[in-house]
């Protein structure tokens, strides 16, 4: 038995943390990648933005600032951004409130932990030189209470609900980074192979990057066992059903979870889109303009299971 | 480190020193323990504690300007100690008097046999602002009114304690107790193996056991929500914790929907379930905007309904507060003599009632010696303490309670007992009282303790965590 009301604020708890935890990995792996290019091939880090979904908001709200530092802030400290990692663990936070007696004590532990953290701690994290000890250690408390939900929590609706919202969440900032970020790359590759006379993108360094912002990169290498290859890369990141950050990893845990709460019958045919769009995603030509519009197309896919399960288990019972 | 400098003067007690400052029995331990302690030993386990208290997330939230502000559960590692054999007095005592209140509850909303018998005054009942006339001729279950209720103690001077009233609406505090003692196992881990300390976790088994045996229709596995006003009420803390110990459902008036059969359900993500029984933490007037004030938001429109119907039980049963008042409560012993025929085992301070025209002159008269509280506010609001206040707010209170004189009760200044308290890395003596939880169902059950609630400013008397208050554990320590 679920209260409708105490769904919804597992289900966006789970997408919340979530996020907090992706952001954080793709603005870490983002300072790794600057740090090691030359600063003649990246000296852009606006593409942060995009991958984080922000850059609309961002220059609504910044004028002609777009450095290093006031995106990085934005998208960990900034308290205005709803979807920095300050605003996400807060929301979290209020969500899971609401759902103490629900989810284990040691789980309400680590996100109230994680809470205090963040507050104290977010403002100091944008610095390059604190930076990565800040992220390391949310993306630990993170996968802490991962693990408490996993080895403690009944497999029951809870559960369930819980790992909805971060399945989709996770799906949802996999195709983002591979939206925009590989498709950019693709497009350089091209333009460099028809003969553009571009500087040296150092296409090998940012793939690894890439990789590495969805922790994908040690796993590519044991699965594939040769160097790194844009559109393996991507298809890795889609498509492997080994790796449990990829988009059809999420899809596949997003239907279990889905089949084991009532009125699954209803979300049947959102969730079968979903698996049609990720399929058609790989068989595009390698070129970046079509990933971004199939990456597009996915994330229309899982914002109507979101609209889907809202539906079935918020609304309905009202 | 020693306690000997911590005494307090001869005209309070103390719970744990005697007056030539050698330990009462049941505190032997406890003090032995501490003095061998150093003073940045003990700071060092008030710090552990505290951080426990953060990262739990015990928390309760006091509302300023219009905000609800996250505190953290302000708490003292020197427990408070009280000895068995007198607890189990205390016991008796306390499960005497619900049983008289829940009696006298029954009969105000059925015969009113107490006013035809001319022992209590039939105004005090038409003036009541907690008597419900929406509830005469109820029934609930075993004739039971005010099922979970938190009175508080007080202990004078000379070692006596006292009822000093009676919570039967929605008392608040019991989560704390399960709380600070799961703290205080941690602080001084090596004690509770050395002694006999009563355990106090049962209380919420007791809780689910109780509210079981009032579902309606004798159901045996029903289903038991606990109702909160929501994330934003100060206590929510607890609502949480409760249900989740209970395993029962947390439900906000929004999840809950009456149905054409007068069955009280819940909105769950499978469509609509059954609740038997609800323990309500809100008040009466917000319970059902169909029965009472009609903008609350936080009720559900039909519960009076349903349960004037029989098909769900609700603690407190709507209605328990008129026995919870400060004016009724002068009458507590005469209810126990009256249903009972029992001489009361418990205490009662001597009462003034405003409404009495040479009660109301003698405290007008003797404002400075008294503490005057408002009937119906509870939290201390609208609470002055005649020797400490100055002759404009004496003046000014005096307008009050001329105003009007029924909602006014005045009681002597009763000096609070004391416990020695952590303050500021000195040890130091605050005062101190005691609400222990109680029980009534099928039969009745009393905590073993319940919360110390402590002044932690200096000379202070005002316990309540809004204003100021900490809070100590309690041992019940047998010492044969």
């Amino acid at each position: 038995m679920l209260l409708s009301r105490v769904a919804d604020s597992l289900y966006w708890g789970a997408r919340y943390l979530e996020r907090a935890e992706d952001t954080a990995r793709i603005v870490r792996s983002y300072t790794e990648l600057v740090i090691d290019l030359p600063t003649s091939a990246l000296s852009t880090w606006e593409p942060l933005l995009a991958v984080a979904g922000s850059s609309v908001l961002f220059e609504q709200q910044h004028e002609g600032t777009i450095g290093e530092l006031p995106i990085v802030r934005y998208l960990v400290a900034d308290q205005h951004n709803p979807g920095s990692i300050s605003s996400s663990v807060e929301s979290a936070r209020e969500n899971l409130r609401t759902t103490r007696e629900i989810i284990p004590r040691e789980a309400w532990q680590t996100v109230n932990d994680l809470y205090l953290y963040v507050g104290s701690n977010a403002a100091g994290g944008v610095e390059r030189r604190s930076r990565a000890r800040f992220l390391g250690h949310l993306i630990g408390e993170c996968q802490q209470l991962d693990g408490v939900m996993t080895t403690v929590m009944n497999r029951d609706e809870a559960y369930e609900l819980w790992r909805l919202g971060q399945s989709l969440e996770r799906a949802d900032m996999t195709t983002r980074v591979v939206g925009v970020r590989a498709a950019a790359l693709l497009a350089a590759e091209r333009r460099k192979a028809e003969g553009d006379a571009i500087a040296d993108i150092h296409d090998d360094v940012q793939w690894m990057g890439l990789l590495r912002s969805v922790s994908a990169l040690q796993m590519y290498q044991r699965a594939t066992r040769g160097p790194i290859d844009g559109a393996a890369a991507v298809r890795f990141l889609l498509l492997d059903p080994t790796f449990p950050r990829s988009v059809a990893s999420c899809a596949t845990r997003i239907r279990e979870a889905l089949s084991r709460l009532p009125r699954s019958r209803r979300t049947l045919p959102v969730m079968d889109e979903l698996e049609r769009v990720l399929a058609a995603s790989a068989s595009g030509d390698d070129d970046g303009a079509s990933l971004d519009a199939a990456m597009e197309d996915v994330q229309a896919a899982l914002a109507a299971i979101n609209d889907v399960v809202h539906e079935a288990f918020v609304r309905s019972s009202v | 480190m020693t306690m000997a400098h911590v005494r307090a003067g001869t005209d309070t007690w103390d719970e744990l020193l005697a007056p030539d400052g050698t330990p009462r029995d049941a505190a032997r331990a406890l003090l032995d323990q501490l003095a061998t302690l150093e003073h940045s030993e003990l700071q060092e386990r008030q710090t552990l504690a505290e951080l426990d208290i953060l990262t739990m997330g015990i928390t309760f939230t006091v509302y300023s300007d219009g905000r609800g502000i996250d505190r953290a559960w302000p708490f003292d590692i020197i427990p408070r100690v009280i000895a068995a054999s007198e607890w189990r007095q205390v016991e008796e005592g306390l499960k005497q008097r619900l049983k008289a209140i829940n009696m006298f509850i029954d009969d105000l909303y059925h015969d009113q046999r107490i006013i035809a018998d001319g022992v209590f005054p039939a105004e005090l009942l038409e003036h009541s602002k907690n008597f419900r006339p929406e509830c005469v001729g109820a029934n609930p279950v075993h004739g039971v009114w005010a099922h979970i209720s938190g009175s508080d103690l007080v202990r004078d001077a000379d070692g006596t304690m006292y009822v000093l009233e009676d919570n039967l609406r929605v008392p608040s505090g019991v989560s704390y107790v399960l709380e600070n003692r799961a703290i205080s196992k941690r602080v001084f881990a090596d004690l509770f193996a050395q002694q006999s300390i009563l355990p106090v976790d049962s209380y919420t088994d007791e809780l689910n056991r109780m509210l079981t045996s009032i579902a309606p229709d004798g159901i045996t596995n029903p289903t038991i929500a606990v109702l909160t006003p929501g994330v934003y009420n100060s206590a929510y803390f607890e609502h949480s914790f409760l249900a989740q110990r209970l395993g029962a459902v947390l439900v906000e008036g929004a999840d809950l929907v009456v149905g054409e059969d007068d069955c009280v359900y819940m909105r769950t993500i499978s469509g609509l379930e059954r609740v038997h029984v609800i323990y309500r933490r809100i008040d009466d007037e917000f319970l059902d905007p169909e029965a009472f004030r009609p903008d609350s938001a936080l009720g559900v429109p039909g519960l009076m309904r349903s349960w004037r119907a029989g098909n769900v039980a609700i603690a407190n049963a709507p209605g328990a507060g008129v026995a919870d008042d400060k004016v009724v409560y002068a009458w507590v012993p005469d209810i126990i003599r009256y249903y009972l025929g029992e001489e009361p085992m418990l205490a009662n301070v001597p009462t003034y009632r405003c409404h009495y025209p040479e009660e109301l002159a003698y405290v007008i008269e003797h404002i400075d010696q008294l503490v005057v509280k408002p009937a119906n506010e509870s939290g201390g609001y609208g609470l002055l303490i005649g020797d400490r206040a100055t002759r404009s707010e004496l003046d000014a209170h005096i307008a009050l309670i001329e105003a009007d004189p029924r909602n006014w009760v005045a009681q002597p200044i009763l000096s609070l007992s004391t416990v020695p308290t952590l303050c500021d890395g000195e040890i130091e003596s605050r005062h101190v009282d005691l609400r222990p939880f109680i029980l009534s169902g099928a039969s009745s059950y009393v905590t073993a303790g319940g919360l110390t609630r402590v002044a932690l400013r200096k000379g202070s008397l005002v316990v309540n965590s809004s204003q100021g208050g900490g809070s100590k554990d309690t041992w019940i320590v047998e010492t044969d």
